[in-house]
């Protein structure tokens, strides 16, 4: 079967930068520019760049359909290899190419503004992770009984609860059905019969054939949910298959005192 | 960490959607063409009218104070300048009373100003959805200027009060207008895309910009005729394309002869400008948010 989404050989490089400081100003960008026109480089000011890679020639293939888990540690690369599959940061090295739609939610609720109500809000959220207005028309009915806060949507959602700002974010989350979506936890918050909620959302939309990538720390939903999971250590894709297997070979990793 | 002994789920029959035979999006280390992302900035259309509702909406909530700011701020600009430049210096105007040519220059000039200045910080202050969702960052400064666009209608409706209060005749010069107000709109979208990235790059342009357009503001014809620069100085005067917009802006307002020449220049140097700060972005854009 033809893959749906090809990564080779992937790598991101950051430039951790020494002594100057990350955004230099324009006044200091003129004095380095006089500086050196004048052949007076001095050592101390340029400071030297460490490079660092986050990430380091990944490469796999993904199936139409496939549900992949990314299992990792805190700064492992997960979240730079979701920013890089969803477009928003490019990489160093590599390729990827897509045959399909992406949608990526990397945090639920994103563009939510408190002044505006939650109708408002549910049209401005749907639209900045890439629903059009027609399809937010067609499932608004369904966002707003889901969120459970009919009652409020003409309220400003500055004077939600938390709760209701939650379920509100999420209802339109799991509206959201790109041929290719790409989860990071967002799933993971709410309280219990809210998250089941959702997990039944999910399989409901990962069993209709829709490719998923999925992070997560839960190893017991990345199992649930996934068909293959891919483990990340050090910018390295350094295991991948049977969801069950890599979450154990991450146990063994994250036990172990020294870093791999 | 616990650990649950649970099935793998099987892969489902995938007759959800047929796979694209050719890749519909390519992720390369290198920059993509500018001629693709000017499509995919058009794909995202929609996301630009929702940029602009959205601003608006807010804005104009509280409708009383939403609409009086928009129209304050060039009117009270406008009595200003009156008492000090008409009524102190007596700087001459065209012929016209003093307050009507002011508010005429004025509200384009805050239209191009205002868009530079809240572009500048445009992409610093949606960082929160750009680090987190992909669209062309075309569409914040184009939002930015739209939002302008709109105040400037708003503050249009007292210039014809004016108009009227002054009893102007309009000429045929009027029809004229449109464009111009759109040669205005593109000016104001290539200055905001200039500075948004260059605020990024070296932040310091952000404390600087205050001073930079009120430099412009004088060496514009907004508050005087660009009838008192010595000829001499006439040609370069005119290479701010603001110069000959204004001008012309007045002109077809006031039924006034238009100076063909200013014009042709000011045309000539916003496609110009407008050109390359397209590309000038586009090729930046990628790399911003490594800085953002």
């Amino acid at each position: 079967m033809q893959p749906i989404l090809e990564v080779r050989k992937l790598g991101k490089q950051y430039r951790v930068r020494g002594f100057s400081r990350i955004d230099p100003t324009l006044g200091e960008a003129v004095v380095k520019a006089a500086k050196s026109s004048f052949g007076r480089r001095n050592g101390n000011t340029g400071g030297h760049d460490d490079l660092l890679w986050v990430l380091k020639d990944v490469s796999f293939e993904v199936l139409p359909g496939e549900v992949v888990g990314i299992i990792g540690r805190n700064g492992a690369g997960k979240s730079t290899l979701l920013k890089i599959l969803s477009r928003i940061i490019k990489p160093t090295t590599g390729e990827v190419d897509i045959y399909g739609r992406v949608g990526s939610l990397l945090e639920i609720g994103t563009g939510f503004h408190p002044e505006l109500t939650g109708r408002e809000n549910v049209y401005l959220n749907g639209a900045i992770i890439g629903m059009g207005r027609d399809e937010i028309k067609r499932k608004f009915e369904e966002i707003a009984a889901f969120a459970e806060i009919e009652r409020f949507l003409e309220t400003p959602v500055k004077y939600y609860s938390s709760g209701m700002y939650l379920r509100l974010a999420f209802a339109v989350a799991v509206h959201f059905e790109p041929e290719i979506l790409i989860l990071d936890e967002v799933l993971a918050v709410g309280d219990a019969a809210f998250r089941e909620k959702c997990q039944v959302k999910m399989r409901e939309v990962s069993g209709e054939g829709r490719t998923v990538f999925y992070v997560s720390h839960d190893l017991t939903s990345i199992q649930q949910l996934c068909s293959r999971a891919l483990l990340i250590e050090a910018g390295h894709l350094i295991d991948e298959g049977e969801p069950r297997s890599v979450a154990a070979n991450y146990l063994k990793i994250i036990s172990s005192p020294h870093r791999a | 960490m616990e650990m649950r002994d649970v099935p793998t789920p099987e892969i489902p029959d995938s007759s959800f959607y047929r796979i694209a035979r050719e890749p519909l999006i390519k992720i390369r280390a290198s920059h993509s063409p500018i001629l693709s992302q000017l499509k995919d900035a058009w794909t995202h259309r929609e996301l630009l009218y929702f940029l602009i509702w959205r601003d608006l909406k807010v804005r104009y909530r509280q409708t009383l104070l939403g609409v009086g700011w928009v129209v304050l701020q060039p009117l009270l600009t406008t009595i200003v300048f009156t008492v000090f430049m008409s009524k102190l210096v007596r700087v001459p105007s065209d012929g016209l009373p003093y307050p009507l040519f002011a508010y005429a220059g004025l509200l384009p000039w805050m239209f191009f100003s205002n868009s530079v200045s809240t572009s500048t910080y445009g992409l610093i202050s949606n960082s929160y959805i750009i680090t987190k969702v992909y669209f062309p960052r075309l569409i914040i400064p184009a939002a930015i200027v739209g939002v302008r666009l709109v105040d400037f209608m708003v503050a249009s409706v007292v210039l014809m009060g004016l108009m009227l209060g002054y009893g102007i005749s309009v000429k045929p010069g009027i029809l004229l207008l449109p464009l111009l107000v759109a040669e205005i709109a593109l000016f104001s979208l290539a200055i905001s895309l200039w500075f948004s990235v260059l605020n990024i790059r070296y932040r310091d342009v952000g404390t600087l910009l205050p001073v930079l357009i009120q430099l412009w503001m004088f060496s514009s014809p907004v508050i005087y005729p660009s009838s008192l620069v010595p000829t001499r100085w006439r040609l370069f005067y005119s290479l701010n394309p603001m110069s000959g917009m204004l001008e012309a802006i007045r002109a077809s307002l006031f039924g006034l002869p238009f100076d063909w020449t200013g014009l042709g220049i000011s045309t000539v140097v916003t496609i110009v400008l407008f050109t390359y700060f397209v590309y000038f972005f586009c090729r930046r854009e990628e790399d911003l948010i490594d800085i953002l």
